[in-house]
């Protein structure tokens, strides 16, 4: 029988058995969180966490995971636990998401640009930097209305407008000691009338015409900014920052798992391992309200939470117990794969 | 040597064969064997006695010993298939108990495609297994049962 072929590079592998099928599972360091998930739902335990206290903090420059190309029987099953899918499985080039006889955890992020009004709060939001927001601004020139005109006879030739224009909208082209021009770029100005006032000879004429007359000519629509919301689906871990913080109900997500975290503050010690290795920027520690006091040992944002049991993982002293009560996944006929995504409840 | 070995393994095939009613065209076609050596076989010609002798012992062989002795000197899958079904006469039914996780390590040691993969499990045609076990051998989790029937 063909034996599995390892290769590594760098922090990622790739295990492959090629025979009746080719079987192939790839291992993305980058987009491991740590949890170890994996390690638990390996059938055949080809598959080592490492110690990811340290690898988070950067003490140690290993790989998140190992895995026993020799014990590795090429299943699947962690792939398909994985809840930010750093374990790629595929089976002659399709990956078993997209097949439909295995099983698939149901999770998704998703920013509706119809609703979505551009203002990069999730973006500033994600813990994991997943969400690029690219918007096109409207024209300025465009949201303002009014006339401007600089009497040159008049002009002193002082600078000041020049100086003092929030817009940059004027510019004198000084050509020798009495001559010069003197311009406004209309693409510029926004008519706020500060050239106006600040002129010491009145020769700037100038109005805004929707202070005047209201917004009659001006076009609602070029107002809007435009755009398109981005998310990096192997960033994203699902944690629900964007649809907390979207103020217009544009960012919706699906999580894998349901549970319960716990922590028990008699035994933490504060060490913040959980707080650098959580994804979701769930943990934290408060801020103390008064000198030479101090509050709770640490905090949570629960509805942040994916359940994943990074933070349980690496606690020293077992202070953390992450409750997984439910599991999303589509159905598979097969009772062992059944069982293995059940036990990942507990 | 080996040769001689094959051409007893395949003389023993080619005698069961005639005996299920199979043409000298059909047999030749499934050993892999040129007519004019399948007719000589079937006369007593040109094989040494020694060859079919030792022929019968690998026959007595344990199912397992015997398929991968014969897949090993026949070099030739489908000529395997027909020598191993015509030579064992055993019949085994395999069970592949639910804790199968369908890995596929069955179906790619299966000397014979015997087993097919079908909603994450494995599946055994017992008509085809020679109940070598190989297979069952081989399961990460134990999932294989052959019994002789």
């Amino acid at each position: 029988m063909a034996a599995n072929i390892k290769e590594v590079k760098a922090k990622d592998f790739n295990v492959e058995r090629s025979a009746e099928e080719d079987r192939e599972l790839s291992f993305k360091d980058e987009v491991c969180v740590g949890c170890g998930v994996c390690e638990s739902i390996c059938p055949v335990g080809a598959i080592k966490l490492g110690s990811i206290g340290a690898i988070v903090r950067n003490d140690i420059d290993e790989s998140k995971i190992e895995i026993d190309e020799d014990k590795c029987v090429l299943c699947g099953m962690c792939s398909v636990g994985c809840p930010v899918d750093a374990l790629e499985f595929t089976v002659d080039g399709t990956p078993i998401s997209e097949i439909e006889t295995y099983p698939k955890l149901i999770s998704s992020a998703e920013i509706d640009d119809d609703t979505c009004i551009y203002c990069k709060a999730c973006e500033r939001a994600c813990p994991r930097e997943a969400i690029t927001v690219a918007r096109q601004l409207p024209e300025r020139a465009k949201l303002v209305t009014g006339e401007i005109d600089i009497d040159k006879e008049t002009c002193i030739d002082c600078g000041i407008c020049e100086e003092m224009c929030p817009a940059d909208a004027i510019t004198i082209d000084q050509k020798g000691p009495e001559d010069f021009d003197i311009n406004v770029d209309k693409d510029k100005c926004v008519y706020c009338l500060i050239c106006k006032k600040a002129c010491p000879v009145d020769a700037i004429m100038a109005a805004c015409r929707s202070c005047s007359y209201g917004e009659y000519d001006l076009n609602p629509e070029d107002a809007e900014t435009t755009g398109k919301a981005l998310i990096d689906d192997d960033a994203c871990v699902r944690c629900g920052w964007c649809e907390e913080v979207c103020p217009v109900d544009a960012a919706k997500v699906e999580k894998p798992f349901e549970g319960e975290l716990k922590l028990d503050l008699d035994k933490c010690t504060t060490c913040g391992a959980c707080v650098d290795v959580c994804p979701c920027d769930v943990l934290f520690f408060p801020k103390s309200s008064a000198p030479g006091t101090i509050d709770d040992k640490l905090m949570k944002d629960e509805q942040f939470c994916i359940y994943c049991g990074a933070c349980e993982n690496v606690c020293p002293v077992e202070a953390i117990d992450v409750k997984r009560t439910g599991i999303k996944c589509t159905p598979t006929k097969s009772k062992s794969w059944q069982k293995s995504i059940d036990s990942l409840k507990n | 040597m080996p040769k001689h070995i094959a051409s007893g393994l395949k003389y023993l095939a080619a005698l069961e064969l005639v005996r299920d009613g199979y043409s000298q065209k059909q047999i030749s076609k499934m050993l892999n064997v040129n007519k004019s050596t399948l007719s000589h076989y079937l006369n007593g010609r040109n094989i040494s006695l020694g060859s079919i002798e030792i022929a019968e012992i690998v026959r007595e062989f344990s199912p397992k010993d015997f398929l991968v002795f014969t897949d090993a000197i026949i070099e030739d899958k489908e000529a395997t298939k027909t020598i191993v079904k015509t030579c064992l006469v055993n019949k085994y039914s395999a069970e592949v108990k639910d804790s199968c996780i369908g890995c596929g390590i069955c179906v790619d040691t299966c000397l014979i495609d015997a087993i097919v993969l079908d909603d994450l499990k494995a599946h055994i045609n017992s008509d085809i297994c020679c109940g070598c076990r190989i297979c069952a051998e081989k399961c990460p989790t134990n999932s294989i049962n052959i019994l002789e029937e």
